[in-house]
């Protein structure tokens, strides 16, 4: 057994290229999941129970089953009628699956803000809509921070799972090389520690927002 | 919905499910040892021994279970580690689980108000007496709901060692997709197999609770 990481860094650049590729759809995945997470809670909350019966029930399935099984059944299911490329199956697949437990914590948070603020909102003269968009939803949202940031660290380790339908990210980037290289434990030790190094920035990040928000809450 | 494929393929799938079952209980099995390992490395005066368990705890949490799992199984033959597909799903899922685990035996612990310790130890209980029979039980309603969390993260991580080939329910379900054709019925059929997975680890954690918190009055 002698370790051997010349090869990783002869093909530092196509594992680079991963990265790229992987922080893009975790961009992606994070503006879609957040936004998504946050109508679908307001539509589930303050729409009649026609509309929100379907979206809770998207929300409990999302949560109750793996994602790898979601990935797949939308990789081979759209993959029926159209033909979309993977890394855009694997954005709205991710993308779902974190929307729902997104929508979860901020329908929490849009219920822990107080009635008192919607009365004294109206008393005022705000509108139904403008006080959900102006008072309510932003306050929820701060408070939704410290979870969300929770989600998204859990999501940036999820987009790993898209190289089982064939997303170029980092573990999908090494794949040729360990196969022409045969050097897969220094291979998987780099991505592990790449992805490692980006989980530290992300918790340092998270600490950061909260700390700045947390006068808010 | 053609549901005479689903009837056809329905044993497949629960023979499916059965081998999920088998590699969530026992990664949650042995997952629980490793993680009381952990919990106890940390009380350790020898920092050293500390940091070793709050470094190995971090690198765990902070690297994704997918490469972990594609390191050891892929990457363990070339340190001398040779797993057959379902030890090695097993296994990594325990020293994965453990170190989530860990964090959470150790959070209610902690939420054990430390006036109970001292009191414990002022009438007269040893360290461990004060532990087993004041801290524990004490412990035990928030272990139980935040150590079921964790198992039914577990029973859905375990989808993951389809990658290396173990033939659960996940890769059952996509091999079934790829012959037939079918993505939605065969996938209701493996969504409902794991949401009543799901519900029966927690009806299991409902129970324990309601077991745990039995002498409580709210």
């Amino acid at each position: 057994m002698e370790f051997d990481f010349g090869p990783v860094i002869t093909y530092f650049p196509t594992l680079l290229k991963g990265l790229g590729v992987g922080s893009l759809v975790a961009v992606a995945v994070a503006f879609l999941s957040v936004v998504g997470g946050l109508v679908v809670a307001v539509i589930s909350i303050y729409i009649n129970k026609v509309v929100s019966w379907p979206l809770r029930f998207f929300i409990w399935l999302f949560m109750t089953t793996p994602l790898l099984l979601q990935l797949y059944f939308l990789y081979f299911g759209l993959g029926e009628w159209i033909l979309i490329p993977a890394i855009l199956v694997g954005i709205l697949g991710l993308g779902f699956h974190y929307m729902a437990y997104n929508a979860d914590i901020f329908i929490a948070t849009i219920k822990s803000v107080s009635g008192g603020q919607y009365e004294a909102s109206r008393s005022i003269g705000f509108g139904h809509v403008a006080t959900i968009f102006y008072i309510i939803v932003p306050q929820a949202f701060i408070r939704a921070i410290p979870q969300l940031g929770n989600n998204m660290i859990l999501m940036v380790k999820d987009t790993s799972v898209l190289s089982a339908i064939g997303v170029a990210e980092l573990v999908h980037a090494s794949q040729y090389a360990i196969s022409v290289t045969f050097r897969p434990f220094e291979f998987f030790i780099v991505i592990a520690l790449l992805y490692y190094v980006i989980n530290i920035f992300m918790e340092l990040g998270q600490a950061w927002l909260e700390r700045q928000t947390a006068y808010r809450r | 919905m053609d549901f005479n494929l689903m009837v056809e393929v329905t044993p497949l799938l629960i023979e499916a499910a059965w081998v999920t079952i088998d590699v969530s209980a026992r990664s949650m099995f042995f997952g629980f040892f490793v993680a009381c390992g952990l919990v106890f490395l940390q009380s350790f005066r020898f920092a050293p021994i500390r940091w070793f368990a709050r470094g190995y705890i971090s690198v765990v949490r902070g690297t994704p279970y997918f490469v972990q799992l594609l390191l050891v199984f892929y990457g363990g033959p070339s340190i001398g580690v040779r797993l057959d597909p379902i030890t090695c799903g097993v296994f990594v899922g325990a020293f994965n689980i453990g170190a989530y685990m860990s964090e959470a035996i150790r959070g209610s612990i902690e939420s054990v108000d430390s006036g109970q310790t001292e009191a414990a130890r002022s009438v007269g209980f040893g360290k461990v007496q004060t532990m087993v029979s004041i801290v524990l039980p004490q412990a035990a309603p928030l272990m139980i709901r935040s150590v079921g969390v964790l198992a039914i993260v577990l029973v859905k991580n375990s989808s993951l060692v389809s990658i290396i080939s173990v033939v659960e329910l996940t890769y059952q379900a996509q091999r079934l997709i790829g012959s037939t054709y079918k993505p939605l019925e065969i996938f209701t059929l493996s969504a409902l197999m794991y949401i009543v997975i799901v519900y029966a680890v927690m009806g299991i954690i409902e129970l324990a609770y309601r077991r745990a918190t039995r002498y409580t009055t709210q």
